[in-house]
């Protein structure tokens, strides 16, 4: 439909809608809704993540880290991963562990001269997906996952197994905090996919039974570093 | 195009033939309610509803001091918002625009449908998957899809599961929630290569595979949107499966279809809403995804699609917003007011015929579809304001509910004279302390003696009979508070008789 006409119309009825406004309680203030994350936002984070079915490592450096990955792999006999490209994931020197233990670490994103089905595949076909995070916000237990160059949204989407390593300065307390953290991003490079993520792949369709990995990840491990 | 919107609706059975109201929209909640009632199974599922969702939505509003404050932040916000609403449709426009997207403007269903046929021939698309959206079910985009030869396949475990069965979700959020787990396994099975077992993980690890492949060779995704930002231009997808994750990031081409009234202005709008969503609609703190789109993959990015496309709705939404039931368009679909309501938990969501199910069904039904066609859902509630409770921007539903029965009984009856007559009669009566008098005492003689031995009546005459036909009506006292004081009123502080006055409940 012309969009000039559609908005004239809309402008009419909303208009009109005005003598129809509900009243609504003026002094109530955002405050009232924030929860934070406590004494201990590493620690509201881990028990949130966990009750919404994640399964929390909270270790002193990035080498226990590191060294958790490894034993999570390990579990699952994992053979491939595939990873961000992101600083963390650098900085930890993953992909060095990883290597040493013979498992492959491809990145998540394009590789020099591969097609779109040949990535699909070889993404499809990894065992584990090894992430960091934008931000961990401790009131919810949630991850947020900001799909800008490296950090592709696949790697924590596609793999049965999704495993996200946060540094202690990721986690902010609040969802509105991380809401806070997202306005600088706002103008000129919004990204196109931003995910929240609150533990791992569910459905309660039959029956309202839970079930687990019915499209994403049935594993949601999170690795937060407190150094 | 065959007029898909009345195609839906034709269920009075031609043939002679039982209606299967799981499968069709009708306008006979009478019959399909009863249907409802004597089925076993369907009682059992929703038993389980009001015990698990129900309880959930009530436990999480209590753990959530700020609950209370966050549900009417969100109504303000809904409420401003429609006031200015032509405005931040603009914006939203401008912002969806910078992001690389396109809007395109609907009117009605038949016109949202269109639009999306031609996006997807203009990009060649063959094949389409969707992920949970009640707005393409409103606009009844499927039966269009298929009709025009584009495989359409629906993502979220649920409403796959309704879409192989042939049927109609018959709850918001959880779609498949009337059918047992054998009767999934049954339907599931049809599309195996051998029976698969009445295991509820087992049946979703089959469809995991089964879809999974579907995600991998579709050429577009839809999807609907539980926000649209303004500011942003950005989609909102809440869920907990990751199939809209799968539907908006590997096909090369997404549609997003909103209607107009789920635009929120800021960024910073969104989390007051994501606070109380998940915990009205299943009792969660968040859902397990919340994903927030903005456009196709920008320069650089390996993922998301390279086409955006966001079609506003309108379908009636202005003629709403424009009205005394405006209200009804701050619903942000989370099916709690269902999950709260008594009649709902007895009837099912296939009973009320329409798209929409429940309380909010019960008032955007017949706002959407007509009236007088759906003029059993206005009285399908007993008011009791469960729903309201229950909902996350605290629509007002019983009143909106007693709004329609207003304006259905105008259109039915217009102003009839005899229940004018008796209205102008029962106001002279009233105004009168000696017409009050005659009055009571001559009900209570009439009525009170009539059926002495019963605190309530079984049978009225003629047109009150009505009442009678499904309930008990309460009797009036036997003997007048006035005439009772008159005798013992000196003997203070005498319990009065039971059923004095009210003769109602003592």
């Amino acid at each position: 439909m012309n969009r000039d006409v559609f908005l004239k119309r809309v402008r009419t009825a909303a208009a009109a809608g005005r003598s129809y406004r509900v009243t609504t309680n003026d002094r109530v203030e955002r405050a009232a809704g924030y929860v934070g994350g406590g004494p201990d936002p590493i620690a509201r984070f881990a028990e949130q993540a966990t009750a919404a079915g994640g399964q929390v490592d909270v270790v002193d450096d990035p080498a226990a880290g590191v060294a958790r990955l490894l034993q999570i792999c390990a579990q699952h006999s994992a053979r491939e991963c595939i990873a961000w490209d992101h600083p963390l994931v650098d900085r930890w020197s993953v992909r060095a562990a990883l290597a040493e233990r013979g498992i492959s670490v491809a990145s998540a994103g394009v590789l020099p001269g591969e097609d779109a089905a040949t990535r699909r595949r070889r993404l499809l076909s990894a065992d584990v997906g090894v992430t960091s995070v934008g931000f961990a916000a401790a009131e919810t237990g949630s991850l947020a996952m900001i799909d800008d160059g490296g950090c592709d949204t696949v790697a924590s989407l596609l793999p049965p197994v999704h495993v996200a390593l946060v540094s202690h300065e990721q986690v902010v307390a609040d969802l509105f905090d991380l809401f806070d953290a997202l306005e600088s991003r706002k103008s000129a490079d919004w990204p196109s996919s931003v995910v929240f993520i609150t533990g791992p792949s569910k459905t309660g369709d039959v029956e309202l039974k839970l079930t687990t990995g019915v499209h994403g990840p049935k594993h949601w491990h999170v690795i937060v570093s407190r150094s | 195009m065959a007029d898909l919107d009345t195609v839906a609706r034709e269920s009075t059975s031609h043939d002679g033939g039982a209606v299967d109201f799981r499968a069709r929209e009708h306008h006979e909640f009478l019959v399909a309610s009863r249907q409802a009632l004597e089925s076993a199974n369907l009682q059992l599922a929703l038993a389980r509803l009001g015990d698990t969702l129900g309880q959930r939505n009530r436990d999480a509003y209590a753990a959530y001091a700020g609950s209370a404050a966050m549900r009417e932040l969100a109504r303000g916000i809904k409420d401003r918002t429609l006031a200015e609403l032509d405005q931040h449709l603009e914006a939203l426009e401008a912002s969806v625009r910078r992001n690389g997207g396109e809007v395109h403007y609907a009117a009605d269903a038949a016109d949202a449908r269109a639009i999306v046929l031609e996006l997807l021939k203009r990009r060649g698309c063959r094949s389409v998957v969707k992920s949970k959206s009640m707005t393409t079910e409103e606009i009844h985009l499927n039966p269009a899809l298929q009709a025009a030869g584009i495989e359409t396949v629906e993502s979220d475990f649920g409403e796959y599961i309704i879409q192989l069965a042939g049927q109609r979700p018959s709850h918001l959020v959880a779609p498949a929630v009337h059918l047992t787990v054998g009767e999934v396994a049954e339907v599931l099975s049809r599309h195996a290569p051998e029976p698969l077992p009445a295991d509820a993980t087992a049946l979703a690890q089959f469809a995991r595979g089964q879809l999974r492949a579907k995600f991998a060779a579709a050429d577009a995704g839809i999807t609907g949107a539980n926000f649209a930002v303004a500011e942003t231009g950005t989609v909102v997808v809440v869920e907990n499966e990751g199939n809209a994750r799968f539907t908006t990031t590997l096909p090369r081409v997404h549609i997003a279809i909103a209607g107009i009234e789920k635009v929120i202005p800021r960024l910073a709008d969104l989390p007051v809403f994501l606070k109380i969503l998940a915990r009205a609609a299943t009792g969660q703190t968040m859902s397990i995804y919340t994903s927030l789109l903005s456009g196709p993959r920008r320069a650089g990015q390996a993922n998301g699609p390279e086409e955006f496309h966001l079609v506003l709705l309108d379908n009636g939404r202005t003629r709403i917003l424009e009205g005394p039931l405006r209200e009804s368009l701050f619903c942000i679909r989370c099916g709690a007011c269902l999950n709260a309501c008594p009649v709902y938990r007895a009837v099912g969501g296939h009973a009320y015929g329409g798209v929409y199910a429940g309380p909010i069904g019960a008032v955007l039904t017949p706002l959407y579809d007509g009236l007088t066609q759906n003029e059993h859902l206005p009285h399908a509630s007993s008011l009791c304001g469960a729903c309201q409770a229950a909902c996350p921007v605290k629509i007002a539903i019983p009143e909106l509910l007693i709004k329609l029965r207003d304006r259905l009984h105008e259109a039915q009856h217009g102003s009839g004279m005899l229940e004018s007559l008796a209205y102008r009669t029962w106001g002279v009566l009233l105004r009168s302390a000696l017409g009050y008098r005659v009055a009571t005492w001559l009900a209570s003689r009439a009525l009170g003696r009539s059926q002495a031995s019963s605190r309530w009546l079984r049978w009225l005459p003629g047109a009150l009979g009505g009442w009678t036909s499904s309930r008990d009506f309460p009797a009036p006292a036997r003997e007048r508070f006035r005439d009772w004081w008159r005798r013992e009123g000196d003997r203070a502080p005498a319990t009065p008789p039971r059923g004095l006055d009210s003769g109602g409940r003592a």
